[in-house]
């Protein structure tokens, strides 16, 4: 039997939903894979969804805003710009950002809708399964996507993203604009740092480890496991758990 | 409501055979009935014919529904239908849900009629685990203050106050110098009949003697408080302070002429303004017989990009009426592109044309260049510097935005475009609208309008302002977002983020809060507020996860 | 004067009327809306994009359609014409005739059984002509009401007594070819008129070539052929060969500014064609375009960015010189001969297609409506507004907004649509 991925679709209410809505008055035909979350706005969609979408098994997302400049809230599908990049960005880590897919549909649009999901449709079962379907690799992918989740879920980056289009625009609290460019490297470390350390949490959570121990579990070097152990504790979700001759394990004490 | 048992109601229709032809409407509903919290399920031949209606509303009694999911064609175009269904049969009608078998499954899948029927079957169990979850809400009713406050006394602003006045409703209308009438007052005549501008300004009298219209002279913005239907704004007059309540605001503040100081060597004297041309009209004393004009100084250039709009028509006008006074004068108008659109105007200019006025274009990699007695400009008709000789010459200024625009923004929370004029919600189908909710905006405020634009648009904000100011109470969808105390930590992140600048700070108790009333529900705060702190009722984080667990999780 | 009636009625249903109905509405004034055709909407529908922001259209029509068509407050007559009127400002007397749809409107769901049985073949007027419709159809998919029409004069039964495939398909049993046109008789307090304009014909000007030439088409036309809902799916393809054209002219003032033809200026048409060229450039990337203009009349908010951006961004060549005539080569290639300003010779350039930007031109029945309603029409034939009060007719308690009274662009529609809205309300609700 060929494979039949399971895509989602967050549509917009005001352009993408109807441009779907036109495919069908226009009876244009296109694979029956897709299921569709109506949202007023693409800016509704909160990255934690889609890393949610994948932990539950869905093989691709595709979010459908409607063109940039027309969206029925002045600015939302900006944001939606902006989140669905940060979301891209820390996918790309566990080679999953190929199975989401943001793009704009108008009210007038039903043939490229269709195209769309039918493409969409193809490059997903194309590039196969949720690799969590996968047994042997289920434990590693669920721990990568709950990650992700976890990344997407702190305030950190997303309050990078709420507020990256005032900084580049407007400036921050000393009036001082930060250049798209300059934004984007700092964005980027903070992507790096917020995911190995939201990793170290998940490796640290049940049992206390020792710092070469996490270092050898995520692949990096012990100073850099160390640096961000030291971060982790000031947040206060780290704690020692207990020493070992002179050597101490950490664990992670952070709620929910 | 929060103890009581979720009861699902769940009708699926056939569409005639535009759904039931090509999926299998029986197994879906049979399908329908296994699921949890579904206590009733049925199909039928058209769900919006009055026979499905009041199958609707039946069940609900019947079986106490306190759900309730229709599957069938586009809520876009279906969904208030039922809600209002449900409305009627006592039901809150956000405990509705719409699941969309037709527009987006049988009329897209017509060959696939089996994935069809697992594809409606998915979408129902989704429909069914969000809608377990729906939450009833309540429309938001706000009173309105019935009275309006007009921010400019030139024409614009006395235009929209009239028509305000005549509607019925009370004006406060505000003029920050000690007359009314704006930059008229500084006209001669006025285009395309070329009659007195002091005819137009009596209008002036009709505003003042109008017992609907306050009007408030030499009076500054203080600070402007609230939102529509209730906005507060305190003005100062001679130290003294008066606070207004109005249930909406039009900007009509208007523009004001770019200074000629330090364009094309003006002098003021055989180099001069326009607006000084004006001036010297009114008291008949043009004496020159060469007269050049020159367009566009000072704009569409890298400095000020824009076209200003009404110079050319202004330009036309005093020509003539310089060829009117003395047939004998040379004029001569050096221009850009002549602007002059539509019928009237493109006829007054034709009419300038056969007066003999000579219009000479110009490149603005060569403007022309003032000597003593004559002007030299090249001409691209004629492939050829040419040179004319002039006693005068007359400097097209364009309206630039006022300096205190910016202030005015800022208190009103509404943005302003690169030049500094107002800028509208929409540029197609909100022109005379804010984004904010109530706040208006008309003539050369927007940009560089002339007279009869300053009325039509008047006119257009008076109407959009009367929408809200008609009604006794403002009524707004009910799902909108929420900030959860609790989790907010008041980083603000979702003030900016409001295009509609309906989150905002109280400061009394220091809590960051959405008003409902200007919330449009779009959501975009709630996806990215940094600790997932705001709630966007009817498309909650709960609601739409359940439908991807479902989804996802069924293997 | 009798009672003043809390009714206006609006004539004309594209965006100007939608939206001084919407307006009126809102303020719990009751509205009739007239319309002639089967759907609401206008021209506006038929256009892909709108400028300077290049929105979609219909994106942002369908949202007010639909808010018409629900509100509680205004009541829609599709197919309908005014017939007569008597009385004054506060109280007029309106006959309308209702044209029979020999659909049942609370019927039909436009599930489009019927359109798809439909043996008869027609000239889609709402894509200009470029496809065809059947003889029961809609205006448009999202037209609104979404009800189908029953075209008398080319469905079969009316010509040849013969069919009815349309209602044997029904399973609503919405067709009723019993329904006769009815005459309604409404009061109301004043009239808005919003009809509207029409598009020049080119082929008055036979040095164009148009009608002649396949690939020299206008700008409607051009906007329904790179509309994504349009005759090609939004595909630019040529006419005479459905070859992707790389070269494309447009030539504005075609029929404006022309004592001939139309002294006046249409307004939009140096914004439009600006617009259009820049669809088709995000199209295909490797277009060039030339447009031929006498003057860039861009003044409104952002226009000249937006000229600028053509110019810049999207590869827009603007060519200032009014255009002789248009040839044609072997290849159905048009080639265009022009006078050049900076050397003052005649020119000749070869294009793969040809937009002529035709104007804007006074509705053909203006002037039966403007006798039906007793005002006066301008000298070409719109309705006649005030100088300085443009919503203003010659007559009291009626107003006029949109492009019935002169050529204009959205925008300004709009804000006339609002305008006449307030002159009216200001009649029905004085004491």
């Amino acid at each position: 039997m060929t494979f039949e991925p399971k895509i989602l679709g967050f549509l917009c209410n005001w352009c993408s939903y109807a441009g779907a809505d036109l495919a069908g008055v226009s009876r244009i035909q296109y694979p029956t894979n897709i299921r569709v979350i109506r949202v007023m706005c693409s800016g509704r969609v909160d990255p934690v969804f889609i890393a949610e979408a994948f932990i539950e098994g869905i093989d691709g997302v595709i979010i459908l805003g409607c063109h940039l400049g027309d969206c029925h809230y002045i600015s939302g599908n900006y944001e939606t710009e902006l989140k669905m990049k940060m979301l891209s960005k820390l996918l790309n880590f566990i080679d999953f950002s190929d199975r989401i897919r943001l793009d704009w549909v108008s009210a007038a649009e039903g043939n490229r809708f269709a195209q769309i999901v039918g493409e969409f449709t193809e490059h997903i079962r194309k590039l196969g399964p949720n690799p969590l379907k996968e047994k042997k690799k289920k434990i590693e992918i669920l721990d990568n996507l709950n990650t992700i989740k976890a990344v997407l879920s702190d305030r950190r980056l997303r309050g990078l993203v709420a507020r990256q289009r005032e900084l580049t625009t407007e400036g921050n609290v000393y009036n001082k604009v930060i250049s798209s460019e300059e934004f984007e490297k700092f964005f980027d470390d903070a992507i790096l740092n917020e995911l190995l350390r939201h990793k170290i949490m998940i490796k640290i959570r049940e049992k206390g480890k020792s710092v070469p121990n996490i270092a050898k579990e995520i692949g990096i070097e012990p100073y850099k496991v160390l640096q961000h152990i030291v971060t982790l504790r000031a947040r206060g979700w780290v704690d020692v758990d207990e020493i070992n001759e002179e050597i101490p394990t950490f664990i992670s004490i952070k709620e929910g | 409501m929060v103890d009581e048992e979720v009861k699902i109601g769940v009708f699926i229709c056939h569409c005639g055979t535009n759904i039931g032809g090509i999926l299998d409407v029986p197994n879906i509903t049979e399908y329908a009935k296994t699921l949890p919290h579904v206590v009733y399920a049925a199909d039928n031949l058209y769900t919006c014919s009055e026979v499905g209606l009041t199958q609707i509303r039946e069940n609900i009694k019947e079986h106490n529904l306190n759900r309730v999911i229709v599957a069938s064609c586009s809520p876009r175009t279906h969904e208030p239908l039922f809600r209002a269904t449900c409305f009627e049969a006592g039901l809150n009608p956000y405990l509705f849900e719409m699941v969309n078998i037709r527009d987006q499954d049988s009329w897209v899948h017509m060959k696939e009629p089996e994935r069809g029927t697992e594809k409606a079957k998915d979408l129902i169990r989704m429909g069914v685990y969000k809608a377990a979850l729906l939450e009833p809400l309540e429309k938001i009713k706000v009173s309105i203050i019935p009275s309006a406050l007009v921010i400019g006394g030139g024409i614009s602003g006395m235009n929209a106050a009239l028509n305000l006045a005549n509607r019925g409703f009370e004006v406060n209308l505000i003029e920050k110098e000690p007359h009314l009438g704006g930059l008229i007052r500084s006209l001669n005549k006025t285009y395309p009949t070329n009659e007195d501008a002091s005819k137009l300004l009596e209008i002036t009298n009709l505003v003042e003697e109008n017992k609907k219209i306050k009007v408030f002279k030499s009076a500054i913005i203080e600070n402007i408080d609230g939102f529509v239907g209730n906005y507060k704004t305190t003005i100062v007059q001679n130290e003294n302070l008066t606070k207004i309540e109005s249930g909406i605001i039009i900007v009509a503040t208007g523009a004001s002429p770019l200074s000629p100081e330090g364009y094309y060597s003006y002098n003021g004297k055989d180099i001069i303004s326009q607006m000084e041309l004006e001036h010297l009209l009114k008291n008949n004393s043009v004496y020159a017989n060469n007269v050049i004009m020159i367009q566009c100084v000072g704009c569409r250039n890298e400095e000020r990009k824009y076209c200003s709009n009404i110079c050319c028509m202004g330009a036309l006008k005093n020509a003539m009426l310089i060829k009117e006074k003395n047939p004998d004068a040379h004029v001569s108008i050096i221009f850009r592109d002549i602007q002059t659109k539509g019928t009237t105007y493109e006829a007054y200019y034709r009419k300038a044309r056969e007066k003999g006025i000579l219009f000479i274009k110009y490149l603005p990699e060569k403007p022309p260049v003032i000597k003593k007695d004559h002007i030299q400009v090249y001409n691209e008709f004629l492939n050829h510097e040419i040179s004319i000789s002039y006693d005068l010459i007359v400097l097209s200024m364009p309206l630039i935005a006022n300096d205190d625009s910016e202030t005015l923004a800022k208190m009103l929370k509404v943005p302003l475009e690169v030049n500094g004029f107002f800028l509208e919600a929409h540029v197609k189908l909100r022109p005379v609208d804010f984004a904010t909710d109530g706040i208006y905006v008309c003539g050369s405020a927007h940009w560089p309008a002339d007279i009869s634009e300053c009325i039509s648009q008047s006119n257009a904000a008076a109407s959009r302002a009367s929408t809200i100011l008609s009604k006794d109470m403002l009524e707004v969808e009910g799902s909108t977002a929420e900030i959860n105390e609790d989790l907010c930590v008041g980083c603000e992140a979702c003030i900016k983020l409001c295009p509609y600048s309906a989150i905002s700070k109280d400061e009394e108790t220091d809590t960051v809060i959405v008003n409902k009333v200007i919330c449009k529900g779009c959501g975009v705060c709630g996806a990215s507020c940094p600790h997932q702190a705001i709630t966007i009722h009817h498309f909650t984080g709960d609601q739409i996860l359940s439908a991807i667990v479902t989804y996802g999780g069924e293997e | 004067m009798g009672t003043n009636k809390k009714s206006v009625m609006v004539i004309g249903g594209g965006i100007a009327g939608i939206q001084a109905s919407l307006d009126l509405a809102e303020q719990g004034i009751e509205v009739k809306l007239i319309e002639k055709n089967a759907c609401i909407g206008g021209r506006m529908a038929q256009l892909d994009k709108t400028f300077p922001t290049n929105d979609c259209s219909i994106c942002i029509l369908a949202p007010k359609l639909a808010e018409c068509f629900r509100h509680p407050s205004i009541q829609l007559y599709t197919l309908s014409e005014v017939k007569d009127i008597s009385g004054e400002a506060g109280n007029f007397k309106v006959k309308i005739l209702k044209k029979a749809r020999y659909v049942k409107e609370e019927e039909c769901i436009n599930c489009g059984t019927c359109i798809e049985k439909c043996p008869m073949r027609v000239d889609d007027e709402f894509d200009m002509l470029l496809r065809k419709r059947r003889a029961i159809y809609i205006d448009y998919v999202q037209g609104v009401p979404s009800i189908v029409t029953i075209d008398r004069d080319n469905c079969l039964f009316f010509t040849k007594g013969a069919c009815r495939i349309c209602e044997k398909v029904c399973e609503r049993e919405a067709i009723d070819f019993e329904q006769q046109d009815e005459e309604v008789e409404l009061n109301v307090g004043s009239i808005i008129v919003a009809t509207g304009y029409d598009i020049f014909n080119p082929e008055y000007i036979e040095t164009l070539g148009y009608g002649r030439f396949p690939n020299v088409v206008t700008a409607l036309e051009f906007e329904r052929l790179i509309c994504a809902s349009g005759p090609l799916g939004g595909h630019l393809l040529r006419p005479s060969d459905k070859a992707e054209p790389k070269k494309l002219a447009f030539i504005n003032c075609v029929g404006s500014r022309d004592i001939k033809n139309n002294p006046y200026c249409s307004s939009c048409c140096c914004m439009y064609t600006t617009k259009e060229a820049m669809i088709a450039y995000e199209h295909d990337n490797e277009l060039e375009t030339s447009i031929f203009y006498i003057d860039l009349r861009a003044a409104g908010k952002g226009f000249r960015d937006y000229i600028e951006r053509g110019h810049n961004e999207y590869a827009i060549n603007y060519i200032k010189g009014k255009v002789a005539k248009i040839l044609q080569d072997e290849a159905n290639n048009p080639v265009i001969v022009y006078e050049d300003i900076n050397t003052s010779k005649v020119k000749q350039i070869k294009f793969d297609l040809v937009i002529l930007a035709t104007s804007m031109v006074p509705k053909k029945d203006a002037s039966k409506l403007s006798n039906i309603l007793g005002v006066e029409l301008d000298e070409y034939n719109f309705f006649k507004g005030g100088f300085y009060h443009p919503q203003k007719s010659s007559k009291e308690g009626i107003f006029l907004c949109g492009a019935c009274r002169e050529p204009m662009d959205i925008p300004n529609s709009v804000i006339d649509g609002s305008g006449a809205a307030a002159k009216a309300a200001e009649i029905v609700m004085r004491e």
